[in-house]
């Protein structure tokens, strides 16, 4: 830079020009683009004998094709005794390409009995497969919720970062049955944004009461923005879904409990892959773990 | 007519200053306009500059006995006490400059202005030419109406966000460049475009709509050319595929006009008021009573009732108006007084008849456009403006006289002949390097100066043709 340009004492024009883009950025809402899932071809993994493998897949069948409104023209189903490794397991998902991954947590281990892991199988099938898993209650164990598998009239979609998930606002309304509610949600996580609003109360130059009341705003209407946006375009697509809306800050856990207290959820639907790492995004291990009374769909 | 040398003889008349004490005071003028040259090197605001020289000519003034002391009339026969740098203001000037920029100030938050920003971006379809045109359009616009500061910071925010958006940012440069470029022909459509033609145009009594209608041919002229150019020069071309022509839609298409319109309500207020505003100011010339209280007075009296929506938080309003603007012009007008009656003016008016002839003459009207725009493209426009403002109307200089507009357009067109010419391509030079794009002082003399000549050349055949 020019040392001219870089001595101007130029505060105030140069204010007004980040003003400015900021009014231009906030009106830039990139609109919801509906891409609905094909499901072709779907693999259940189980860790059960081949006929219990195959009375768990039609029950399932008649779930999913209800939920997308549509057939599902191949079904595999992988009985426990035809892997043993994780490898073998993700050489089976190479040979089937499946559209849509089924299994259930702790497969080939008893740790289903407690709220503390997914185990291997499942851990390696969300993070190294490209298609969504779709988990399901363990079939051995009596904590899933008694509409559990039934209907999908109720189809929770839950993340921090709401805006501009097409693929995630998608596959919930793909998974969402016609006339169904679709509840799109974002949780801005209050710890963090308490820490940040501590750290500029310590900053003389910044209002802390104006810069809390601007930043929960502003927080607040990207996601309620993009929401809207989604209600348009399917209504445009006259899927007849309720589109709801849910904006808040709090504890992600916390908050997704509260939902499902309130209301019977027959699907969450969530985010797992995390680009940055080969671990499943922060927030979504500890809520597949904890959330074990209803079928999650996991992108 | 020696209209110059009969002003400077009745300047004479009136106050007997040695020939040691005006030279004393030309240097003075040279200093405050090398350090206002100067205004980065010094880390110092203009009106701290300019408030210190002033400080300065008052005192010594003041010792060398040439400065008026004493009650003043008033109209009605009154005479009253008023410090002598009171008077040496233009209040006028200053009423006008405040008046508009809270008044512009507060129609932006109705979100208007990015609501037309954003309406011509869609408009464009995300075609870079002709995002180029509606841009270049919008600058003069924005720079006719607002000022040419407000028009480069709005244009400029929304030309980088649109053209990120756009994946376009190769020809950004390009885009503010011309931008720049246009504000200042933007300021030369309308008598309170720019501080130079209020102040010249105040002098030599043009009205608003006399300004309009001698001004907006040129400006129409120019900016075609300027914008034609720039779409040559730096390559901007339309879109050739049906599938970048979609995927350009899509993208402009995500931008929502009516995000920044707080309140429906208050939008319609505001631009009725804008469209009032510039009614009002137009007409203020015949307009009875207002006639008599001046465009300073509209200015102000929008600029309240405007403040009315915000009435519990005008003071942020008042914070916003540039006041080191407001006190450069202030101190800038005492230095003026003082230096005329040190008779510097007098002598500048000798010198400049040298340049322009005893008679008015086609070559000095050309030679002052050309001079006044060397000068104001290393300096501040405003002093010159005013100096020569000063001097053209002691002269007794007719308002219809071409050489008034002769330091319009030079004032107004020197801006664009380097970075620091004007306030409003400095702005695009800065955005231009926030952006991290290579831009160095003589970089810009190099890609402005095709434009700048032809537009001085322009303009030059333009008051020679149309306005003797």
């Amino acid at each position: 830079m020019p040392r001219f340009v870089a001595q101007i004492p130029i505060a105030q024009p140069m204010s007004k020009v980040d003003q400015f883009e900021s009014v231009f950025r906030a009106a830039l809402k990139d609109p919801f683009e509906y891409k609905p899932l094909e499901i072709k071809r779907a693999m259940l993994v189980t860790d059960l004998q081949v006929d219990q493998a195959n009375l768990l897949a039609e029950e399932l069948k008649s779930f999913v094709e209800s939920a997308i409104c549509g057939a599902v023209s191949t079904w595999a189903t992988v009985p426990g005794a035809e892997y043993k490794t994780t490898v073998e397991l993700l050489a089976r998902v190479e040979h089937e390409k499946p559209d849509l991954i089924i299994a259930y947590r702790n497969l080939k281990s008893e740790a289903w009995k407690y709220p503390h892991s997914l185990g291997e199988f499942l851990d390696v099938l969300l993070q190294l497969t490209s298609a969504p898993v779709l988990v399901i209650p363990h079939p051995d164990a009596g904590y899933a919720a008694d509409h559990s598998l039934g209907a999908c009239k109720s189809v929770l979609a839950m993340t921090d970062h709401l805006a501009n998930d097409y693929r995630l606002v998608s596959a919930a309304a793909s998974f969402t049955e016609k006339g169904g509610k679709l509840i799109l949600s974002h949780v801005e996580d209050q710890a963090v944004f308490d820490r940040y609003m501590e750290a500029i109360s310590k900053i003389p130059q910044i209002d802390t009461d104006e810069a809390r009341a601007l930043l929960t705003n502003q927080l607040r209407k990207g996601p309620s923005d993009y929401i809207e946006s989604c209600r348009t375009v399917l209504s445009e697509r006259t899927l007849a879904l309720d589109v709801r809306a849910q904006v808040t800050f709090g504890s992600n856990l916390a908050e997704y409990k509260s939902i499902l207290e309130k209301d019977p959820i027959d699907l969450l639907v969530m985010r797992t892959k995390d680009h940055d790492q080969l671990a499943m995004h922060g927030q979504a291990y500890p809520l597949a773990v904890e959330m074990r009374a209803i079928p999650l769909l996991m992108i | 007519m020696n209209i110059l040398s009969t002003a400077i003889e009745s300047a004479h008349a009136t106050s007997e200053v040695s020939q040691g004490v005006t030279l004393f005071f030309t240097f003075y003028l040279v200093a405050m306009i090398f350090c206002l040259a100067l205004e980065e090197k010094l880390h110092a605001k203009k009106s701290l500059i300019v408030g210190l020289f002033a400080v300065g000519a008052l005192i010594i003034g003041t010792t060398f006995h040439i400065i008026p002391f004493g009650a003043m009339m008033l109209p009605g026969g009154h005479a009253i006490e008023i410090p002598v740098y009171i008077p040496a203001i233009d209040w006028g000037v200053i009423a006008i400059i405040v008046g508009s920029s809270v008044f512009v100030d507060v129609t932006s938050r109705s979100g208007l202005f990015t609501w037309i920003a954003v309406k011509l971006t869609k408009a464009s379809k995300g075609d870079p030419q002709t995002l180029l045109w509606l841009y270049g359009i919008m600058t003069v616009v924005f720079s006719a109406v607002l000022n040419n500061v407000t028009a480069m910071i709005i244009v400029g925010s929304l030309t980088a966000v649109s053209l990120g958006k756009l994946e376009r940012t190769d020809k950004l440069l390009g885009f503010l460049l011309i931008e720049g470029l246009l504000t200042n022909i933007g300021g030369l459509l309308t008598l309170i475009s720019s501080v130079p033609n209020i102040i010249v145009g105040n002098a030599a009594g043009i009205s608003f709509l006399t300004f309009f209608v001698k001004a907006s041919p040129y400006v129409f002229a120019a900016t075609l050319l300027t914008i034609w150019m720039g779409a040559k020069v730096f390559k901007i071309k339309r879109l050739t595929t049906p599938e970048e022509r979609e995927t350009a839609l899509t993208k402009v298409n995500s931008f929502d006009e009516n995000d920044g319109i707080e309140s429906a309500g208050f939008f319609w207020f505001g631009t009725l008021m804008l469209v009032a505003f510039i009614g009002v100011i137009a007409t203020a010339s015949v307009m009875p009573f207002v006639r008599d209280l001046g465009m300073g007075y509209v200015a102000l009296a929008f600029a309240l009732i405007m403040l009315i929506r915000f009435k519990n938080e005008v003071d942020q309003f008042y914070k916003a108006v540039d006041w080191d603007l407001i006190g450069f012009f202030m101190a800038l007008f005492v230095v003026i007084n003082v230096l005329e009656h040190a008779q510097v003016l007098a002598l500048i008016g000798k010198g400049l008849s040298v340049i322009i002839g005893d008679v008015e003459n086609a070559l000095g009207t050309g030679a002052l456009l050309v001079s006044a725009a060397g000068f104001s493209s290393v300096t501040d426009n405003i002093p010159l403006a005013a100096m020569l403002a000063k001097i053209l109307g002691s002269t007794g200089t007719p308002g219809e006289s071409p050489l008034w507009w002769a330091v319009i357009f030079g004032a107004n067109l020197g801006g664009n002949l380097t970075p620091i010419g004007s306030a409003s391509t400095l702005v695009a030079v800065t955005i231009i390097h926030k952006y991290k794009l290579p831009m160095s002082f003589g970089g810009f003399v190099v890609k402005a100066l095709p434009y700048a000549l032809i537009q001085i050349a322009l303009a030059t055949a333009y008051v020679l043709i149309f306005l003797r």
